[in-house]
């Protein structure tokens, strides 16, 4: 009896594999590991490729080749950006990857020239976000090309492009694979790829709203008498308070975000890059430009709309009328209430005493025997 | 009945106003002191039909309370879920609508009926006293506009809640409560209206204040919305709905707002002076009462005068 149940357990874990392997076998996401002439993967293919650093943090090496090859970096060799790697095995690493680098490997098709983000490198360095890629103190807080800019994924979803289109174009260019994935990068560009305003304010906000970073940047600036934006503690939270902040939460995509108010709409990614204190004339927020920023939205604004507070608080101590006035309306509120409520409740005992009930259908001419004597003749 | 002196001069002024002729003055004095001097007494033992006996509001006005209070209800339960909308139960509110897009269309659609509804009752009050004052029949006390005396009708009617007083005091047309209803929900109707506007029309408001308001008037206009209108619900659940429906002897609900009249016992309980202003220009009204009187043996009557019907342990 016990021989019969495990040969049942045992052909049920067999068909078990067999359909799992089918199933793995036919509706797998095929893997294509990118180009790895320089032998990079020898290493770091392993998934235990780590270390634990000084300060006790885990740093993987690891490089999922499937996942790196639907990459948009997946055409670079990896010497392109880490250039400081010379042999193999190399030396430890003391330096970073720095996006301003140029590629060796890809030409800009425009120009001829080797590719590089060193333009929009520089217009960032120059920004008020700008850091060197190793940073120590306040500017290690500053969020440098990769904390915003994810290396993201292609969407499967989008992977393939129209057959009649790749058949058309193979017959000059030949490599199909060519043509998929130009496709891929044309086509996302010509699609609205933008971050939403709601993607965009998370975005900023996993460093403006780090309180205790805002803290350290505020009392450096008063210890050096520098110079901070007055809104700068309280940025993400007094945007999320704003008119502009709840639609972004409802979900409203023509909402302003950060960007749209901080950065020029005209060159807006480029312009993205270089953003600046508002009290710097080249700001977009800058007083002598706001009326040109609001009208981006709001044709019909004026010198007196961007007076509006697009960053309102109700913290007393950043908008004392606010505070006080938000105050007396619950006050209000809630005495009103309780002068109703206890009129109403004066008015029933004064009425049940004159003998006055509640009935459903005689109406509101019935009354009961009145405690005050005055009663209807019979 | 002996009346005071104000409730004479209001008997006094309606009837000049009537222009009614010598017989008719006569017939109407003779009701009234034919009336016991007890009006809680009088209150008590008159013929009521609970759907209305004596006019009280126009069509206009009727037409007007029921755009106002719809529109003011299915703003709140489609406002509310935008103002709350992390709330956990404004999700299932807008999904219903169609999501808060569909909410925030039909929240202004109703807003601008509501606003129509306004402009026409601006219309209906200002047109009817102007030809009331046309032809001299204006009588100040029978609007809606407080005057002095409702801060003691307020107090005496406190009192008599109280058990300190016998009789409530004569009180108009309109009595205390009411005039703090409306204005309060005239004060809030103009609250939601200009809040409202300052989102759709923020360019707008800001060209016609002074620089200096701008941010400071934005910022009150957004507190206030929300807060305006969770206190209008409030009040209108409390205290509204306890009024005509919830408070003894109005239960399940006044009909006046449906047939625009008011029941006999209820104008000589709450609108004396009014039910005056009735026997003056309504004889049906007159012959009506002094039927009731007659048959229930009460015509000059002195029995339950005051004094008599005084009852223990009162003040």
């Amino acid at each position: 009896m016990m021989l019969k149940k495990e040969t049942c357990r045992s052909r049920f874990i067999l068909a078990a594999s067999l359909v799992s392997g089918l199933f793995l076998t036919f509706f797998s996401v095929q893997v294509v590991a990118f180009e790895d002439d320089e032998g990079c993967l020898i290493c770091h293919k392993y998934p235990m490729m780590a270390r634990v650093t000084d300060e006790g943090v885990l740093r993987s090496y690891y490089v999922m080749p499937h996942v790196f090859e639907r990459t948009v970096h997946r055409n670079v060799p990896c010497r392109d950006c880490h250039s400081y790697i010379k042999e193999l095995p190399h030396k430890p690493v003391t330096q970073g990857v720095t996006c301003n680098k140029e590629c060796h490997s890809i030409k800009n098709p425009a120009t001829g020239k080797q590719f590089s983000h060193k333009m929009i490198y520089d217009a960032y360095i120059e920004s008020t976000h700008g850091r060197k890629k190793i940073a120590d103190g306040l500017d290690a807080d500053k969020p440098y090309c990769i904390n915003c800019h994810t290396n993201p994924l292609y969407n499967p979803g989008e992977g393939k492009p129209p057959k009649h289109i790749v058949d058309r174009c193979v017959v000059c260019h030949e490599k199909r694979e060519f043509v998929e994935r130009w496709y891929n990068h044309t086509s996302r560009r010509i699609r609205e790829v933008k971050r939403s305003s709601k993607e965009i304010f998370e975005l900023c906000s996993s460093c403006h709203e780090n309180k205790e970073m805002l803290d350290r940047h505020v009392r450096q600036a008063q210890e050096e008498g520098r110079e901070l934006g007055r809104k700068f503690p309280i940025a993400a939270k007094s945007y999320k308070e704003s008119f502009h902040g709840k639609l972004t939460r409802l979900g409203f995509s023509k909402t302003a975000s950060c960007l749209d108010c901080h950065a020029r709409q005209k060159d807006y990614f480029k312009s993205v890059h270089e953003i600046r204190p508002s009290r710097d004339p080249e700001s977009p927020t800058h007083e002598s430009n706001k009326v040109e920023t609001c009208q981006r939205c709001h044709t019909y604004a004026d010198e007196n709309y961007v007076a509006l507070d697009p960053h309102p608080s109700s913290k007393q101590e950043d908008n004392v009328f606010k505070y006080y006035a938000e105050m007396i309306y619950n006050i209000v509120g809630v005495v009103v209430i309780a002068m109703l409520i206890g009129m109403s409740l004066v008015e029933t005992i004064g009425r049940r005493r004159d003998g006055v009930s509640w009935r459903l259908f005689q109406g509101s001419s019935w009354r009961r025997k009145s405690p005050r004597g005055r009663d209807r003749l019979k | 009945m002996k009346l005071s002196e104000h409730a004479r001069n209001v008997v006094e002024t309606c009837m000049k106003h009537n222009k009614v002729s010598d017989s008719e003055r006569e017939e109407i004095e003779q009701v009234i002191a034919n009336m016991p001097e007890d009006r809680v007494f009088l209150q008590k033992n008159v013929v009521s039909d609970p759907l209305g006996d004596l006019p009280r509001y126009s069509i206009h006005i009727r037409v007007q309370h029921l755009l106002t209070f719809s529109t003011f209800l299915t703003l709140a339960f489609t406002g509310l879920p935008i103002h709350f909308i992390e709330a956990i139960w404004a999700e299932p509110f807008n999904a219903v609508l169609g999501g808060v897009e569909v909410t925030r269309i039909i929240h202004r659609t109703l807003a601008v009926i509501m606003i129509s509804s306004m402009v026409y009752h601006l219309l209906t009050i200002t047109i009817k006293p102007l030809w009331e004052i046309r032809h001299r029949r204006f009588d100040i006390r029978r609007t809606i506009i407080p005057l002095p005396k409702d801060i003691r009708d307020f107090r005496e009617d406190m009192l008599y809640h109280a058990n300190k007083r016998e009789q409530r005091p004569e009180m108009d047309k309109y009595m205390y409560k009411q005039k703090i209803h409306y204005f309060a929900a005239g004060f809030g109707n103009m609250v939601m209206v200009i809040s409202g506007s300052s989102f759709l029309f923020p360019e707008f408001w800001a060209s016609v204040l002074p620089v200096e308001m701008v941010s400071n008037f934005q910022e009150l206009m957004r507190l206030s919305h929300p807060h305006e209108a969770l206190l209008a619900l409030l009040v209108i659940a409390f205290w509204h709905w306890y009024n005509v429906h919830l408070a003894p002897g109005r239960f399940p609900m006044q009909w006046t707002f449906l047939t625009g009249k008011i029941t006999r016992e209820h104008q000589i309980e709450e609108h004396f002076l009014e039910y005056l202003r009735n026997l003056v220009e309504i004889p049906e009204e007159r012959q009506h009462l002094q039927d009731v009187l007659d048959s229930r043996g009460l015509s000059g009557d002195d029995r339950f005068d005051i004094e008599v019907a005084q009852p223990e342990g009162a003040i």
